[in-house]
């Protein structure tokens, strides 16, 4: 019984010391590696790591791509999803859409892997004419299909969440339909719906080996860069591709750890973004 | 007294995840690297376990870079690697690593069907290296469809493209801008070869099927084939040695294993693969 | 001009239906496709592998079930008692501060991609503790990544306990383990219960991580120990996903994947189940 308070505080202080180790180890395995090659190299554009050239600008521009296509498909799908089940159609259909989107939320991402490489390539490589269908609008699009279980659940439960006398004050006021939705709904759902989107951001941002699967890893810039039907990297899939293939203690393995911890540095920040929103509303 | 309860079924938890811990004596092997030799090597574990239960051999892939890293760094005791070692590498091997080779093979230059059939059948080495630096882009130029070339590159630590690499461009490690993919595995490349119709790539010799077709290199104005009787009298000029490494002072289970590689009915796996017996 | 006036009217509601059509279809077709592709191979002999060969087919599947479910176990045998110590400790013993920098340090640790953990394990565990590729790594990663879920959700059933229940407790004279083991658990077990299901169909559909830290291509049926790498479905998918030319093991990759939703999905819906019969429970 004494025991309880002194190991809770214990297991606290053992989650706070993760929080440090992860940054601290990555920071401490790249070193070698901004040691060589230094902060420059974030805007390098060649990529051979036999030539000691670790160049990370192809796979931040191609992870860039991959989020920006993700998020400009799914956010519309999503929020159009959440007000069309929670406005429009009956309550039984809501849930049905809701059970589905847990399903598609539940499937695995070597799973959405699976169809990317073998339903979606075929498909983007026929219909656009491309060589192999490897491209970043292929990444893009798996990761839409990957995130919009999240944003569209996100975005139920905030326009579930305003509360009814605030519609029934709107439609009071003669609104229509809508006006009710985009000067009311909206704007009361927003905050929630944003951190869904920022959520998805990060996700998307990790999610490795559906997109290492279909984006063809081929670390050269895109050409022109707003090419995005050319085979491309990003950071998650150049670390899946190599770091079995890098020696430890090689400059190749500490600047895949480097890709890692920007990685985590985005990841935080995006989150960290999130919070003091949230915090401030 | 419900956390009696909570505890002892702590406990039971931390129990069944320790009694995986084995009871036995039971010995297991790590084999590493290369994936052209990583098929002969798997099936021939599940061969090998059947005979010996007590043995148990787990492999992985990688890349033959990392099976030489793995014996360097003590991670594995069986490495497969489909190139030589370099001299750096064989310089931290040097005085305790056996290097068995169990097989040889031979890179081939692959095309898809559709390019086969389309009358590129033949090219000389010098033409490929022109489409993997990126100076010919189109089959036509080649005498094929009029299609554009997808050129297939692998990472850089396989060993297929060290020698691929090598006997083409000249340097294991040389740029190849012509590319226009990077694929990892045999497998990966198989496939998007299979699918593709104006595809070339590198593939080990165990891989060819009717939608990858092997073309022939021209020589001297004589076209060889990448088929077991030219790689066998050393014509064919893209071939390799299929190694296994294993320390000198490796358990009597390794050894036993590596001599079973080397038996007949290893030596029979190495053939049902594809690739060419060592006698 | 009727049809035009109707058009206007509804054109708002018609273009939110049209653009929200793919979320109302995807996960029927995207089910539809992996079962219909999968359910037709998975039969005995592909799941024993007794009379095939080929590649990566002759183990069978067994030994990748048990990888899947030894690693999964393992990770929320590990995260549990830390996830339940934390959210005790948030509710028993932290000030409003330290209440918001736990919440925060959660967000934060939730925000870091699964493939930077697989890196940190990597580094940490395999080469400076010498774990190596093992069972044990994977575990301990996995366990990382499902920690956030579980005291967040071990939090969510916890407040969900009504002030009034604790205070009243407390006037009894009951000590902080009475509260926990008399009031506190028998409220809040079902909740808890759904967070760990979900921490499991997490940990089964993480690849990505165990990809480099705690599983091989081929040759474990049963691990010998901790300290040994396992073989899983999902890096079994991965393998044969990349095995193109030969359409019979790309069809058992479908049958891998179905397997595996299976489980995933096993796990995750009995969770929903739980809490909206949790739910229910409340209200009524």
């Amino acid at each position: 019984m004494i025991l309880l308070k002194p190991g809770l505080y214990l297991i606290t202080s053992f989650i706070a010391l993760l929080v440090l180790a992860v940054p601290f180890f990555l920071v401490q395995a790249s070193a070698p590696f901004w040691a060589s090659a230094g902060i420059k190299v974030l805007t390098g554009t060649e990529w051979f790591p036999y030539e000691m050239l670790f160049g990370m600008l192809p796979a931040i521009i191609g992870s860039t791509w991959a989020i920006l296509i993700a998020l400009f498909i799914a956010i519309p799908c999503g929020v159009a999803t959440a007000i069309v089940t929670t406005e429009l159609v009956s309550s039984s259909l809501a849930s049905a859409t809701r059970m589905g989107m847990e399903v598609l939320a539940a499937i695995p991402s070597i799973v959405y892997g699976l169809i990317g490489l073998w339903l979606l390539l075929p498909l983007l490589q026929s219909s656009f004419d491309l060589l192999s269908g490897h491209s970043l609008l292929a990444a893009g699009l798996i990761l839409a299909l990957m995130i919009l279980p999240l944003i569209t659940l996100m975005s139920m439960d905030a326009l579930r969440l305003v509360s009814n006398t605030q519609r029934e004050a709107g439609m009071s006021l003669g609104l229509s339909w809508e006006a009710l939705l985009f000067r009311v709904l909206l704007p009361q759902a927003w905050p929630a719906i944003r951190g869904g989107i920022l959520l998805a951001m990060g996700r998307a941002l990790g999610e490795t080996m559906a997109v290492m699967l279909v984006v063809g890893s081929l670390d050269r810039m895109p050409e022109p860069i707003m090419n995005i039907l050319q085979p491309a990297q990003t950071l998650t899939s150049r670390i899946g591709r190599e770091i079995g293939e890098a020696a430890f203690g090689s400059i190749h393995f500490s600047a895949l750890m480097a890709c890692g911890l920007l990685l985590a540095l985005i990841g935080l920040s995006i989150s960290l973004f999130a919070h003091t929103r949230v915090v401030k509303a | 007294m419900k956390h009696k309860n909570i505890l002892s079924i702590i406990a039971c938890a931390i129990a069944a995840v320790i009694s995986i811990t084995p009871i036995y004596a039971h010995e297991t092997l790590h084999a590493m690297g290369s994936t052209t030799v990583m098929p002969v090597v798997s099936e021939a574990a599940t061969a090998f376990y059947k005979a010996h239960p007590d043995i148990s051999i787990t492999v992985s892939g990688g890349g033959s870079g990392v099976g030489i890293a793995a014996m360097i760094q003590h991670t594995a005791q069986i490495g497969m690697a489909s190139r030589n070692t370099s001299p750096e590498e064989q310089a931290k091997l040097n005085e305790w690593v056996d290097n068995i080779v169990i097989a040889r093979d031979a890179v081939a230059v692959v095309v898809s069907k559709e390019v086969y059939l389309g009358g590129v059948t033949h090219l000389s080495l010098a033409q490929i290296a022109r489409i993997y630096r990126g100076q010919i882009t189109n089959w036509k130029q080649l005498g094929g469809p009029d299609a554009q070339i997808l050129a297939i590159d692998k990472e850089a630590s396989r060993g297929t493209r060290h020698v691929f690499a090598e006997a083409v461009l000249g340097n294991a490690h040389a740029r190849a801008p012509g590319a226009s993919l990077i694929s990892g595995s045999n497998n990966e490349e198989q496939a998007i070869v299979a699918r593709s119709h104006q595809a070339i790539g590198m593939l080990s010799n165990a891989w060819l099927n009717d939608r990858v077709r092997g073309i022939a290199i021209d020589m001297d104005g004589v076209a060889i084939s990448p088929t077991l009787e030219q790689i066998r009298n050393g014509h064919y000029p893209i071939s390799r040695g299929l190694h296994i490494l294993i320390a000198k002072d490796a358990s009597p289970a390794a050894r036993a294993f590596v001599q079973f590689l080397l038996s007949e009915k290893g030596q029979g796996i190495v053939k049902k693969v594809g690739y060419l017996p060592i006698h | 001009m009727m049809f035009w006036k109707v058009l206007k009217q509804y054109r708002v509601k018609g273009l939110l239906i049209l653009i929200s059509l793919p979320a109302l279809v995807l996960p029927t077709i995207c089910l539809v496709y992996i079962l219909w592709q999968g359910l037709p191979v998975l039969n005995w002999q592909t799941l024993s592998g007794e009379g095939v060969t080929g590649f990566g087919l002759e183990h069978g599947m067994f030994g990748q079930i048990w990888g899947s479910l030894l690693l999964m176990l393992g990770a929320n045998v590990l995260a549990a008692p830390v996830a339940l110590g934390l959210a005790l400790f948030f509710n028993l013993y932290a000030n409003h501060n330290t209440q918001r920098t736990i919440f925060t340090l959660l967000h934060l640790l939730q925000s870091i991609p699964p493939i930077v953990y697989g890196l940190f394990g990597l580094f940490v565990f395999v080469h400076l503790l010498h774990l190596g590729i093992s069972l044990l790594a994977g575990m301990i990663i996995l366990a990382m990544i499902i920690l956030p879920l579980l005291v967040l959700n071990a939090l969510h059933a916890l407040k969900a306990i009504s002030v009034e229940q604790t205070e009243s407790a407390r006037s009894l004279g009951l000590n902080d383990m009475q509260l926990i083991c008399r009031v506190w658990a028998p409220l809040a077990w079902p909740t808890m219960l759904t967070g760990q299901l979900l921490g499991m169909a997490r940990a089964l559909s993480e690849t990505a991580p165990i990809l480099f830290t705690a599983t091989v291509f081929s040759g474990v049926l049963w691990p010998s120990s901790i300290f040994e790498p396992v073989t899983t479905l999902q890096t079994h998918i991965f393998y044969l996903a990349q095995e193109g030319g030969n359409a019979h093991v790309v069809s058992i990759a479908w049958g891998a994947a179905t397997l595996l939703i299976t489980l995933v999905l096993l796990f995750s819906l009995t969770a929903l189940l739980l809490r909206r019969i949790d739910q229910h429970h409340r209200i009524s």
